[in-house]
Formats: C-alpha cells, structure tokens, sequence
C-alpha cells in the first residue's frame, strides 16, 4: 500500500510539471492540466470519445484476439517439433525484423480502409512477440522434468500437457503484455492511414487543427488503455505464478 | 582378506541364491556426445552385471564413473550404444513399475507436493480419492504432512529430496532406482530415512539400485556393493556385504565385518581417485589417512 501512495505522489508531480510546461510553452502548445479536464468533459458529453473508444477497442481487441489465436498454437507446435522449428524460425525472425507497417499500403489495396484491414494491421504487430515467446517458452521446456515424467510412465500428451505447457506460460504472457503492446500502437496507426475513425482518427484530426486540450485527453486515453491492458495481463501474470516464492521479483 | 572377488567379469549380485535375476546388464557400452569429429565421453565400457530379485545394491564410484548413466539405462530412459539390457527378462520401459529418485529432485515447481506425488500415481491408479489416499500416505512416511498443500519453493532441499524419495516410492514399484537420495539431507534425518528405506524394502522386497558417495551407506543398505571406475566408466568389483538382517536390530558399525569392508572400500576409492590423472585431485599426498 506505501507504493500505492508514492505512486501517487509521483503523479501529482508529474501533473505540476505538465502545469509548469503549459505555462512556459509558448503558443499554447501544451494544454494545462485544467483545460485538458474540461475538454474531456466536453468530448464526453458530446459522446465523441465513447464512439471513437467503442471503435478502437473493438478492432483492437479483434486483432489482438486472432494473434493470440494463431501466435499460440504455432509457436507451441514450433517448439514441440523440433525439425519444424528449426526450419520455420529463420522466416519468423525475419518477418518480425521487417518493420510490419511496410506492409499497410499493400493491406489497403487488397482489403481496402475498413475494419478488415485495420484489423489486419493489429494482427500482424501483436502475433510475432506472442509467437516468438511462446515458441522460445515451449522450446526452453525443463528437459529434467520431461525425463522424470517419461520415467512415470507419463505419454507425449500428458509431457505436454502437464510440463512443457505450464512451464511455457510464463514466457507466453511477456509475449501477450509485448504484444498488447504493439498491438495498440498498431491500432493507432491503423486509424491514422486508414479510414480516418476511432481514437487514431481523433488524434489526427484535433492534432491537425491544434486543438491540443482535446488532443490531450486522446493521447491519455490511449495511455489509460495501454495500462489496464498491461495491468490485467500483469494480474494474471502473479495469479498464474502463484508456485513462486514471494521473495521472487515478477 | 575378505573381500573375495577380484575384478569381476560378470558380476551377479543377488539376495536369495535361487532368485531368478531382475536386471541383467550383458555388455553395455555408452559413449556421449560422440559426433562426426568429436570422441565423445565414454560414460560405459563393456558393463556386465546381473541383479537378483529381492536384492538390495549399492552403486559406490568416484564422480563420473556412470552411476547415473547405469540408472538411466535399467530404467529405458536412454538406450545404450551396444550391449543387451534385460529388465525381468523383457527390454526396460520407463513406469509405474520402476521408481526412479533423481540426483536433482526434480520436482515439478507449480504443483504442490501432493500433485508432485500423484504425478506419479496418474498411470497405476485411476480413482482420484484413491491416488490422493496413496500420495498423503507417502508424504506422511517422509515426514512432510504438514507440507502436502505447499509448493516446492517453499521447501528446503533437504525436504525437497524427501518428496522425491517419496514420489517413486509411491508407486511401490518393483525396482527401485535412487540416485544419491539421501544427499542433500542432513545427518539425523538422514538417519532416519535410512532405517525408512530398510524398513520399506524389507518389507516389500523389491530390487534397489542405490547410488551413494558415502561408504558407510553403501554398506549399510546394500546386500552387495558394486565399486565402478571412471574413464571409461566400467565396473571394478562386486563385494557381498554378508551382514544379517534386519540391521537396525544391532549396531553393525561396531561389527568386525563392516569395518573391514568400510576401510578396504575407502582404501580403494582413494587410489581410485588419487591416480587417474584426469581426476581432479590427481597426485594430491592424502594417501597415508593423514
Ligand atoms: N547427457 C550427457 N551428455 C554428455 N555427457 C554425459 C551426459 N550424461 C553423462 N555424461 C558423461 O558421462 C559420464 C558419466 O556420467 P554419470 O552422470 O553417469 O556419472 P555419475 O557416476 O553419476 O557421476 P556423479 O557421481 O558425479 O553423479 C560423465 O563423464 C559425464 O560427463
Ligand atoms: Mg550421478
């Protein structure tokens, strides 16, 4: 709880220096902290942020669900079989050093500028961490532990499901938290060269027209996202890790 | 002097003359990590050895001499290179029927102790109330009931090891394998645990193969010691204890026979290690029991 407090702390501070910057910013380039509250309240009256929001999360939290979908079980099969692994990880480790966004305007030929395509775009930034890290998570499975349970006797399925599984779940939840990560950077940037809606739509428009208390109060919208998605993931994180001794940082 | 056999051949050990053999090594070899240009270790050479039903052997050997490898092969964990391994008479296959305690514990980190238990039980006993009834038994014989709920890491290593032990004991298997079981338990429990184990075998008969570095375990337990060499790891000597059972009815350290095996035992181990040159304690003056 006394970390509760000095994060607070912390936060009240930060606030004063946002006050101090729109103070000294010239041409109100930095809203102050009151004007952005005001302008919140504002877009929220008007219902324009909650539209924008029920937008962004529903691609987002599309897009993030099909990679968890796909990046899991292959990266779970690419560490269980060994040869396949070895041949398939040089193209995903190549794929995910290519800077996905090169592909966005080639999605928008093909799928056009609607959620599909959006989507799409979300999908491709947050299945590589997911995959990657459940396929190092499987593949760094406790070769000890195997043999011991080939020793009871234990079958493939009962070794994977009982060992390498579990014991890869710490590694696919960094992979979930990058990948929520990227994921919402992605679904920003969706909007921003997309059909110009949601949350990224927002920021392009009030940050094109200076209107910066509004503009404000998106890009700490998106951040407030960017926290519980992480936090959730977090919570699940110690919920799962329950084994640990306490003493073990998380 | 006592000990009777010279370098064995063909070592049979065994309890009861009569028994039929249970373990039958015939001219095991194994080498690891031999590659196109690499020689590999030669963990095994040419091992022989034959096991009796209802017998209890220790395995004593400096570090790295395949004590270890021996295990891994009786129980099928790994095959060996050349040679003929027979395990009641068919090839060895790892399960229930064979109960293995690891040098490392090996305890599955996010299950309690009672799921590490009935890990084991999973394939041997199908009704949950009864898989549950047979690991509490287990974890009460080691001592850890008040543990049956917590995780490995809350527990020391000395409590680590005893889930282990308790683990393939619960299978009441037909063979046991131990690896140093008692290595990292200290000395009162260690104690205890020994007159456990007796205690068990004796009662159930099964065949033990013991892994141990202390020579006064080995001799203590065993019905036969079998003293291995490294490099290449291969069998030296298969010595009969001789001592009666059961041996907590008497203080046998005070008898005639176990010090004389335990100095001859001693004697041996220290040559061992002091002259082969690869040893890490090669050439060092600790000959003369000074
Ligand atoms: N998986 C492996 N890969 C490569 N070498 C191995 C492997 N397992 C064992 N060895 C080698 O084989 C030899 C015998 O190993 P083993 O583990 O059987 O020895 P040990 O008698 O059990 O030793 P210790 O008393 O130290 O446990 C050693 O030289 C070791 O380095
Ligand atoms: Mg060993």
């Amino acid at each position: 709880m006394k970390i509760a407090a000095y994060r607070l702390i912390f936060l009240a501070g930060l606030i004063a220096l946002w006050w101090l910057a729109s103070t000294m910013v010239e041409r109100n380039l930095v809203p102050s902290p009151w004007a952005t509250l005001l302008a919140a309240r504002q877009l929220i009256a008007e219902g324009r942020l909650g539209g924008a929001l029920l937008d962004s999360i529903s691609i987002y939290l599309g897009g993030y669900a099909i990679a968890i979908l796909v990046g899991i079980p292959i990266g779970l099969i690419m560490g269980t079989m060994r040869t396949l692994g070895k041949t398939l990880e040089i193209f995903v480790y190549a794929l995910s050093a290519t800077p996905r966004v090169a592909f966005i305007p080639l999605i928008i030929v093909f799928l056009g500028l609607g959620a599909q395509a959006k989507i799409l775009i979300i999908f491709l930034g947050a299945v590589m961490p997911i995959l990657i890290n459940t396929y190092a998570g499987a593949q760094n499975a406790d070769q000890e532990l195997i043999e011991m349970a080939r020793s009871v006797g234990a079958r493939r399925r009962r070794i994977f499901g009982s060992i390498i599984l579990p014991g890869a779940v710490p590694f696919i939840l960094v992979g979930l938290r990058v990948g929520a990560t990227i994921g919402l950077i992605n679904t920003v940037v969706a909007e921003l060269y997309t059909a110009v809606k949601g949350l990224g739509g927002l920021l392009a428009i009030y940050g094109n027209t200076f209107r910066m208390a509004e503009y404000f109060v998106i890009v700490l919208t998106l951040a407030m996202i960017g926290v519980i998605v992480t936090e959730a993931l977090r919570f699940l994180e110690t919920r799962l890790g329950r084994w640990r001794r306490s003493d073990v940082v998380v | 002097m006592i000990v009777s056999n010279a370098p064995l051949q063909h070592g049979t050990t065994g309890g009861p003359e009569t028994a039929p053999h249970r373990i039958v090594l015939d001219g095991v070899c194994k080498t690891f990590g031999a590659g196109d240009k690499a020689a590999g270790t030669v963990a095994l050479k040419d091992v022989n050895l034959s096991v009796r039903d209802k017998s209890f052997i220790s395995l004593l050997g400096p570090s790295g001499c395949g004590k270890t490898t021996i295990l891994r092969i009786v129980n099928g964990l790994i095959k060996p290179d050349s040679g003929k391994v027979l395990i009641s008479g068919a090839e060895p296959r790892p399960g229930p029927n064979m109960g293995f305690v690891f040098q490392s514990f090996r305890l599955i980190p996010w299950s309690t102790i009672r799921g590490n238990i009935e890990f084991a039980l999973v394939e041997s006993i199908k009704d949950k109330a009864e898989r549950q009834e047979r690991a509490d038994r287990y974890i009460d014989l080691v001592g850890l009931s008040r543990f049956a709920n917590a995780y490995p890491s809350e527990l020391s290593g000395g409590m680590r090891q005893r889930v282990a032990l308790a683990r393939a004991l619960a299978t009441e298997p037909d063979i046991l394998l131990m690896d140093e079981p008692f290595a990292s338990i200290d000395a009162q429990t260690r104690e205890l645990m020994q007159l456990e184990l007796m205690r068990l075998w004796s009662a159930r008969q099964s065949v033990a193969l013991f892994v141990t570095h202390s020579v006064d375990e080995a001799i203590l337990l065993a019905d036969q010691v079998v003293l291995m060499g490294p490099r290449p790891g291969r069998i030296l000597e298969v010595i009969d204890v001789g001592l009666e059972r059961p041996r907590w009815k008497y203080d046998i350290r005070a008898e005639k026979r176990f010090i004389e095996l335990r100095a001859y035992l001693w004697d041996r181990i220290r040559t061992l290690v002091l002259t082969d040159p690869e040893s890490d304690f090669y050439g060092r003056d600790l000959g003369n029991g000074s």
